[in-house]
Order: structure tokens, then sequence, then C-alpha cells
């Protein structure tokens, strides 16, 4: 009894103090969010454009890869190409997201270590340029390519996707930390998380043999859901009570090593 | 203490040492301890009442830092408890938050956002921070095109203008260079003449006690002693000597200030008072390397200095050391009451005569150093401005000739 209420009091924790010390410290986190901004365009000839650039510039090369050279096409249900932005934008986003986590102590350092500086927003921080930035781009790609109601919907979309991976990005920068081997793996395990993932092919392309790993793979569940939101495919309980039951499972002892770190992370450096 | 600025109950810091960095992630999951400690501070006890100002003391190692970080909130104690009433601002690493992408304007807001002000608080205190910065249109400019001077400056500027309650100096009374040093110093001051409580850690034993109402004397991470700084100083300055000998005295920390005011001067610097010149006489002879015979030779020290612009008139104060750099002697125009004047060009000199220096056989050095009206803080010194070797008639053993009179 003691385990289930302790362990729920962390997922409430896990879940309310993040946002909740957003909101305390709004000033502070406008002026972290400009500097990401000037961190990510400063020195650059196009400026404030490479946040739209540089996501546009991915989704062409993958357009260019699997609808010219490899000529993809579906046998049946959405086109190819439509099917294919409509997974890999936010995807491009889950995995700047998580590469960056894992560098996220690291790299704010110089904030925290010698500032008494609310530690707990860093997660949410380093997913809010990549959410605004994608999430800017796939709107007007969804108005493209479905109509109002499509980018209505895309709207859900990444914020959906970052609250699902917040006790990811308070484990990741935590492990990446310690364990420094982690920064190298991490950028594989994205790429193998994305070709486990139906993003670049229609889940009814995947041979029987292999497709216990997109049912393993909760990113595929939210796949379905997403092209469901968007593309009014067809999607099932199944794949929201999956990922929410991995969620829960994960943020609470997400939050409690997180909160055990934060002694350990102002001094490891 | 009734109500005190800042309470400290049983606070004690160690350091977490682990064989591997997979124990630290062991210990995270699991909550079972796998470290070593090293503890850099013993659970201590200690109130600072409002207004006052309490010194730290103890030599390298002896948790001074640590406490400062711990109450600066930068470290997290291992156990106690620590009551502020106020905001405190910690003069400890200035500039730390700043962004070089971002204007100095971004980063007054960046920095003040960090210690926990919103916008409006913010907002109230701006133009003074940019005023008392005094970086013109440099405001407007990203912090990487900022000098050194006037990155300090800025960062300065933020720490003391939002108006803290306890403040926090670790070492320097001021920043920067040229004028500003004297008007950061003079915005410490008025921290003190304000009321505000001070927490001064330094290895000055000069400072801390013009400065302290109370002194603490940290050692090997415990409190050591606590009292009047004239009592704590005398105790702490013996253990120095017995153990160390050589440990930095007032003589070496003035002479690490001078070198940087030094700098600022050979730049042009105007606008503070500087010394022009220094010549030491003995019995009339002016030379850089003198002969003395102990109880017999006048020495004299004739300082040239320059005043600055709108600052109040210095003190010249002379230091005789030992070849192994302490202090044996010295004598201040501020402690002695005397009054120094200028001429019409803003130009001054200062007189002091050791008649008959009772100094015995031994090597000696002079230092030299221009002090603000105060006589606290330091605006140019130069060490070793000339060197004694003093001899004498007799077999006495020491190193003074102590005036006296034989009755039989």
């Amino acid at each position: 009894m003691n385990f289930v209420l302790g362990y729920s009091r962390n997922i409430l924790q896990g879940l309310l103090t993040p946002y909740g010390s957003v909101l305390k410290h709004w000033g502070l986190y406008r002026m972290l969010v400009k500097r990401d901004i000037l961190n990510r365009t400063s020195g650059t000839v196009l400026g404030k454009l490479w946040p739209v650039v540089q996501p546009g510039l991915q989704v062409l090369g993958y357009w260019f890869l699997f609808d010219i050279v490899f000529a993809m096409r579906a046998n049946r249900g959405p086109d190819y190409l439509e099917y294919l932005l409509t997974g890999m934008l936010p995807w491009l986003c889950v995995a700047e997201v998580l590469n960056r986590a894992t560098l996220m102590f690291r790299e704010f350092s110089p904030l925290y270590r010698r500032n008494p500086f609310p530690l707990e927003i860093l997660p949410l921080l380093i997913m809010t340029i990549p959410c605004l930035v994608y999430g800017a781009v796939y709107f007007l790609l969804c108005l493209v390519i479905g109509g109002p109601a499509s980018a209505l919907a895309s709207l859900v979309v990444l914020p959906m996707l970052m609250l699902w991976l917040l006790p990811v990005c308070m484990l990741l920068p935590v492990l990446g930390l310690f364990i420094r081997d982690f920064a190298q793996i991490v950028p594989f395990l994205v790429m193998i998380t994305m070709f486990m993932t139906p993003i670049l092919y229609f889940p009814a392309m995947l041979p029987e043999g292999v497709r216990l790993f997109i049912w393993i793979n909760p990113f595929s569940d939210l796949m379905a859901v997403i092209h469901g939101l968007v593309q009014g495919t067809d999607y099932s309980w199944i794949n929201i009570a999956r990922p929410f039951l991995v969620w829960l499972l994960l943020l609470g002892p997400a939050w409690l090593i997180f909160r055990r770190s934060i002694p350990h992370i102002r001094e490891v450096l | 203490m009734q109500n005190p600025a800042l309470s400290i109950q049983g606070v004690s810091k160690f350091y977490k040492l682990y064989d591997r960095e997979l124990d630290r992630v062991r210990e995270i999951i699991t909550g079972k301890p796998r470290f070593r400690k090293i503890e850099a501070l013993k659970p201590i006890s200690l109130e600072v009442g409002k207004g006052e100002v309490l010194g730290v003391i103890g030599q390298n190692g002896a948790g001074k830092s640590t406490l400062l970080k711990v109450l600066a909130r930068t470290l997290q104690p291992s156990s106690g408890e620590i009551t502020v009433n106020g905001r405190i601002a910690a003069l400890l690493e200035l500039g730390t938050s700043f962004h070089p992408e971002m204007t100095g304007h971004e980063n007054i807001y960046l920095s003040c956002a960090i210690q926990g002000l919103d916008r409006k608080e913010i907002d109230a205190i701006y133009d003074e921070i940019v005023a008392f910065a005094d970086i013109g249109e440099f405001i407007h400019r990203p912090v990487k095109t900022y000098s050194s001077g006037m990155f300090v400056r800025l960062a300065f500027s933020i720490a003391t203008q939002i108006d803290p309650d306890i403040l926090i100096i670790d070492e320097a009374l001021s920043v920067g260079d040229g004028a500003f040093s004297r008007k950061s110093f003079d915005r410490i001051m008025d921290f003190k003449n304000a009321g505000k409580t001070i927490l001064f850690c330094s290895h000055s034993m000069y400072q801390v006690e013009a400065l302290c109402d109370r002194v603490v004397w940290l050692s090997a991470g415990e409190i050591r002693k606590v009292g009047k700084p004239v009592e704590v100083i005398t105790e702490y300055s013996e253990m120095i000597s017995l153990a160390a000998p050589r440990e930095e005295s007032l003589a070496t920390s003035v002479v690490k200030e001078a070198s940087e005011k030094k700098d600022a001067h050979d730049k042009g610097v105007k606008s503070i008072p500087a010394i022009e010149n220094v010549e030491v006489s003995v019995d009339g002879k002016v030379a850089k390397v003198h002969s003395l015979i102990s109880g017999e030779s006048n020495l004299e020290i004739r300082v040239r200095f320059r005043l600055g612009e709108g600052v109040p008139m210095p003190s010249v104060a002379v230091a005789i050391s030992g070849g192994d750099g302490r202090i044996l002697s010295s004598a201040g125009s501020f402690h002695d009451g005397v009054s120094l004047s200028v001429d019409a060009t803003g130009k001054g000199v200062a007189d002091i005569v050791f008649p008959k220096l009772s100094l015995l056989r031994g090597n000696y050095y002079l230092d030299i150093a221009l002090l603000c009206e105060k006589g606290i803080h330091l605006y140019e010194s130069i060490r070793r401005a000339a060197e004694l070797h003093v001899d004498q008639k007799g077999l006495e053993r020491g190193i003074v000739m102590l005036p006296h009179e034989w009755k039989v």
C-alpha cells in the first residue's frame, strides 16, 4: 500500500513540479527560451530563418530519398509522401529532444553551478524550441496536405509527444551526465528506434516475423495515433493505452531519480 | 539572538567520492550509499544579526568557500538547516549566468530572473543597474563584445542592485579597475552603512579587522573561534605564524592587488589616486638600497601622490617586512590621524620619518601603499620600494631593540 502511495506521489510530483516551476519562474523561462534561439541563430546568415529552414531541408532530403530515388508507393490508404511527412516531422522533433537531453546538464552547467537555479525546468526547456519550430512547420505542412481540420489536429501532436517524453527527458540527462558513454550511444539508439517505428514505411509493409518489434515499441502506438489524428487513419484504444501505461510506469521512477540526482548534479562537473 | 538575519543550525557539507561513476548512478537509483565522504564542513551552528558584518577567516581548505556557497544556495548542505530572513546576493563568481550572444540589456533580465526577480522587480531596478555599470551604448550590444572591465562592471552592478538584505563577499572588496574599483568599494561600504548584513570572507586580516563586527575562524571545517575581530585575528595570526611562517600576509595580498592596480595606471587612468614617486633616504642620502646602523640611522620616506578626480583625500601607509614577507611594523596616515593635502595641480606629498631606527641586524624591505581616506581600499602599492641592510654595534638578538632603561 505504501509503495503504491509513494509511487503515485512521485508520478504526481513528476508531472506537476516541472510545469509548476515553469509557471513560478516564467520570466526566467522566457529569457532562457530566447537564449536558446540566439544559440541556434547567432552568427549565421539566415539567422532566425534557420530553425524553420533546417527541418524543411530534412523533410526535403527524406522526400528525395524515398519518393524519388526509391519511388515508394502505398498500395492503399494515404499517399506515401503525405504519410512519410506526417510521421517524419514529429519524429525529427523527438530525435532532437532526445539527443539534446543526453547532454542537457553539461550544456546548462554554467547556470546552475554558480547560481540558485531551478533545475526542474530544464527538461521542459529543452523541448520548447523544437516543439515551437517543428510545430510551426508541421502546422503548415498539415494545412497544405490535409486542410484546416488536419492542421488543427496537428497542434495536439507535438505537445502530446513532449508530454510523453517528459520522463525520458528526466532520465537521459542524469544518465548522460554520470555515464559519458550515453552521449555516444543515444544517437544510435534514436536512429534504431526510428527504423523500428513505422515512419518510413507503412506497418503493413513489415514482414510478420519482425512485427513484434513494432508491438513492443511505444513510438509505434504514438505514430498510429498521430496518423489517426492528422490523416484520419484507423487507430485503437490500445494505441493510446499502451504508451500511457509505459508513461505512467516511467514517470514516477524518473522523477525520483531526477530529484535524487540534483545534489550530485551540482557537484559532479 | 532575536530575529537574526541568518541562522545556521547544524549545517554540514561533505562531498561524495566514488570509486567509479557507475556507483553514483547505482546510489541514485537504489538510494543506498556507495560513496566515501570528504568532509568539507562539519556541523556548525551560527547566527548572524541584522546589520552585522561577519568576517570569515581560515586557511585554504578550512571550509570558507563551502560555507559561502551553501549560504548562497549554490551547494546543498548535507545536513542542518539554514534560515534566511531576506534576500541574499553573493559576490562569488560574477557574471557566470551571462550569455555572450545576448546584449547587456538582455543579460540584466536573465541574471535577475535567475536570482528570482520577476519582470516588474527587474524593470524597477533596470535603470539603476545601467547607470551604475556606466558602460554607455554597450548595454545594447552582445556581452561577447565587452572588455573584461565592462563585463565585471555590469555583473557587479546586477549583483548589488537587486538590493539584498544579506551580501556575501568572497575576498574582493572591490572589482574592476580604475574609478570603478573605488565606486564598487563605496557601494559595498554603502551596504555596511545602510545596516545590511555582510559576510566577508578574506585572507586580508587587515581588511577583516577594519570592517567586521565579529569574526568566525574556520579550521578543518569546524568553527575554531568566534568573537571580536581583534581577539580572533590575534589568535589566528599566531597560529599562522607558528604553522607556516610564509603564509600569505597583508604584505603579499597588497602586492597581488597592486600589480592589478598598476595596470590601470599604465593605461593612463587619471580618475583614481596614484603614487607618483617614492623616495627613501637614510640620514639624508636617497637610494634604493641602504645600509643602516641600528639605533642611530634616521629613515625618511617621501611619497608623492596624485589625487584622483572627485575622490576624497587618500591616505598613505608604510610597512616594514622581513625577508619572509611578514610585516614587522607598519604606520598609516589615517590611523595616525594625519590629514594629507594636495596643491592646486592635485599633487601631494606625504613624509614619514623613523628616527633612530631600532630594528636589529638583518635585511628588511619597505612596502608603500596608497589607500582610501579610511585606510581600507587599496589604490596602489609598491612592494619592496627600498631594501634596508641593518647592522648593529652590540650583540643583541632579535628583530627590534625596544626602548628600555636599567634601574640598579
